[in-house]
């Protein structure tokens, strides 16, 4: 196979869910003695974009997005190893996790998926999160990012008090918060004072990429 | 009128004096009887009676059974969390680890979990009221409830990955359904399934119709031949699937997150339609002006929808939304929904 075959086969493999095709495509890039890094920019990431979009468009559902980010992972675990050591040291880390009394999970996995698709390190704090822990979270692996999600209307005040929490710990100005979820807009992030709200899993890494950074 | 005239005229297609009004008023209950959800949802007795005050105090036309999707699953074996007020959640699929699906057994009505508590509560209301209204029991339909058995993200997933498993749960939760029918029938009221996780929210047409709907279709079969009628509940975006929810047959179809004139065109020549003030936005964050704004619209959008309307909420009418709000919806039905 030459490169560009490969690539579409790392794509195509993604949108098509199927892992075994993944890793197929991901050993011939290995054998062919293309960067791994290029595999997985330009091929399997590439690949997830199409299923974000088809998300988007309707055309996938949630359990296709799962089964294209299996088939994501699959490729990838016979790439990393093959990543020079320091690849991700400079990857910007993410703490996730859905605010306390609130157990829907599904978006923020999606969100997360995206998230590690983008080249983030996210540390997954799961589904009703007490609200200290995003805080203690960030400060214990230092991650400059901390994102939230609830679907409910008599959570979303939590995020608020998570964004109190970091200001009287003095780690507001290095933290960047972003929400999301059901009831949650551009409107509340502005109330609460976090910095981005996106709407999707896609205009989030979209967001996050984009931001400044002060 | 009595409610139960209107809403049997409504299904019916006989004269009625105004559109029948149902929001979906249900944990919220607890709040009317003064007591917390916990306490609501876990004695007969309590839920029973605050059924009644609330339909005292709003005088809707369905009285609603209900506190969480899971309690068939949770007859079933799975374990819930139970906050002191607020609605449960699952805390731990019975089949979590599919080396436990043994475990998982066909819930027995009248015995198991807190189905018992739903049904004595139900027939406590029915003994108070039911001579002026239908009472209805709501329960999640086998998708639902099989996701509650295996864990929401795993079970859907497996959809692709391993349908046998995904039938196995199906199965054993269509059994529960079916038997619950069957004790709501010897009781007197009117089942309603809620089917959210095989909204389009979550899986698309082409799953819903492969593995929630001939569940469906069996349980509207059931209800029929026990001779009651039955709504279908699917909360969530179901634009996607409405024909295909119009085609199970049920009688009345509960939509949440869609255009009502869209839907009246598309399937209102066979069902009756129940819906759909959006439930946070508007009961829980809006003014009463801003409920009736929206029962306004949705009356002028399908109040002619050609086998009925009923004016309620897309979703559970959160549990701690304003009194008016719920007042409001019934107000702006008796102002606008005059036949
Ligand atoms: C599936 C579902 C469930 C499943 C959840 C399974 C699971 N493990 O997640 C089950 C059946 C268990 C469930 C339970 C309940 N549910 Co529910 N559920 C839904 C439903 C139908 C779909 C939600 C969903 O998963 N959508 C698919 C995902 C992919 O979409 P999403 O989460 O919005 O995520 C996208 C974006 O929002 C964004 N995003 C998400 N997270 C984040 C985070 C960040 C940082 C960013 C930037 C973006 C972002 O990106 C995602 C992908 O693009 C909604 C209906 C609806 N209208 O949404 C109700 C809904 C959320 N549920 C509701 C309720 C009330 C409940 C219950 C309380 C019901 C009850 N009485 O038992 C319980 C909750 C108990 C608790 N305390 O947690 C209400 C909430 C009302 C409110 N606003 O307060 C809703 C809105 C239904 C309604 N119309 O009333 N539910």
């Amino acid at each position: 196979m030459t490169n560009p075959e490969i690539l579409n086969a790392l794509a195509g493999a993604v949108i098509d869910m199927d892992e075994e095709a993944a890793r197929t495509a991901a050993t011939a890039a290995i054998e062919t003695g293309m960067p791994a890094y290029e595999a997985i920019t330009e091929g399997l990431v590439k690949g997830m974009q199409v299923v974000g979009d088809k998300y988007e468009q309707q055309e996938y559902f949630i359990p296709e997005v799962l089964l294209c980010s299996d088939a994501m992972i699959a490729g990838l675990e016979i790439l990393q190893p093959h990543l020079p050591v320091d690849h991700n040291a400079g990857a910007e880390k993410v703490v996730i996790g859905v605010v306390q009394g609130d157990t829907h999970d599904i978006g923020k996995n999606l969100v997360k998926i995206m998230l590690e698709a983008a080249g983030y390190e996210v540390h997954d704090l799961g589904r009703n999160v007490p609200l200290a822990s995003f805080v203690d979270k960030a400060e214990e692996v230092g991650a400059s990012i901390i994102a939230m999600a609830t679907l409910m209307t008599t959570t979303m005040e939590g995020m608020r008090t998570v964004v109190e929490e970091l200001k009287s710990r003095g780690m507001r100005e290095r933290t960047t918060v972003m929400i999301g979820g059901g009831p949650i807009s551009q409107a509340f992030a502005d109330e609460i004072g976090a910095d981005l709200y996106a709407a999707d899993a896609n205009v989030a890494v979209r967001k996050l990429k984009n931001r400044q950074v002060a | 009128m009595t409610p139960k005239e209107r809403v049997l005229g409504c299904l019916q297609g006989t004269k009625i004096d105004r559109l029948p009004s149902a929001p979906l008023v249900l944990n919220h209950c607890s709040r009317v009887a003064g007591v917390p959800v916990s306490r609501f949802n876990s004695d007969a007795e309590v839920m029973g009676k605050a059924q009644v005050a609330a339909w005292k105090r709003y005088g809707y036309d369905i009285p609603l059974m209900f506190t969480t999707t899971a309690s068939v699953a949770e007859a079933m074996g799975t374990r819930l969390f139970f906050p002191e007020d607020d609605a449960p959640w699952v805390e731990q699929p019975v089949a979590e680890d599919p080396a436990n699906l043994a475990k998982v057994k066909v819930a027995d009505p009248w015995k198991d979990g807190r189905l018992p508590v739903y049904l004595n509560a139900a027939k406590h209301v029915v003994a108070e009221i039911g001579e002026q209204v239908f009472v209805g029991c709501i329960f999640a339909a086998p998708f639902t409830t099989a996701s509650h058995l295996r864990g929401t993200e795993a079970f859907i997933r497996e959809t692709y990955k391993n349908p046998g498993l995904v039938n196995e749960l199906l199965d054993l939760s269509k059994a529960s359904a079916l038997a619950l029918i069957d004790a709501m029938a010897d009781i007197g009221v009117v089942p309603v399934i809620v089917d959210p996780v095989a909204s389009s929210s979550l899986i698309g047409p082409r799953q819903f119709e492969k593995f929630a709907m001939p569940r469906i279709n069996d349980i509207v079969a059931r209800a029929h031949a026990r001779g009651m009628p039955i709504c279908l509940h699917i909360c969530g975006i179901s634009r996607p699937i409405i024909e295909l929810m119009a085609d199970t047959g049920a009688d009345i179809l509960s939509i949440d997150r869609i255009d009502m004139a869209e839907v009246k065109s598309l399937v209102g020549h066979r069902a009756c339609l129940l819906g759909n003030v959006q439930p946070a936005e508007t009961m829980l964050k809006g003014t009463p002006a801003s409920v009736t704004a929206e029962v306004k619209a949705i009356i002028e959008s399908a109040g002619d929808s050609p086998r009925g309307l009923i004016v309620s909420t897309g979703c559970e009418t959160p549990f701690n939304a304003p009194p008016e709000n719920i007042e409001a919806v019934m107000t702006a039905t008796r102002l606008y929904g005059q036949r």
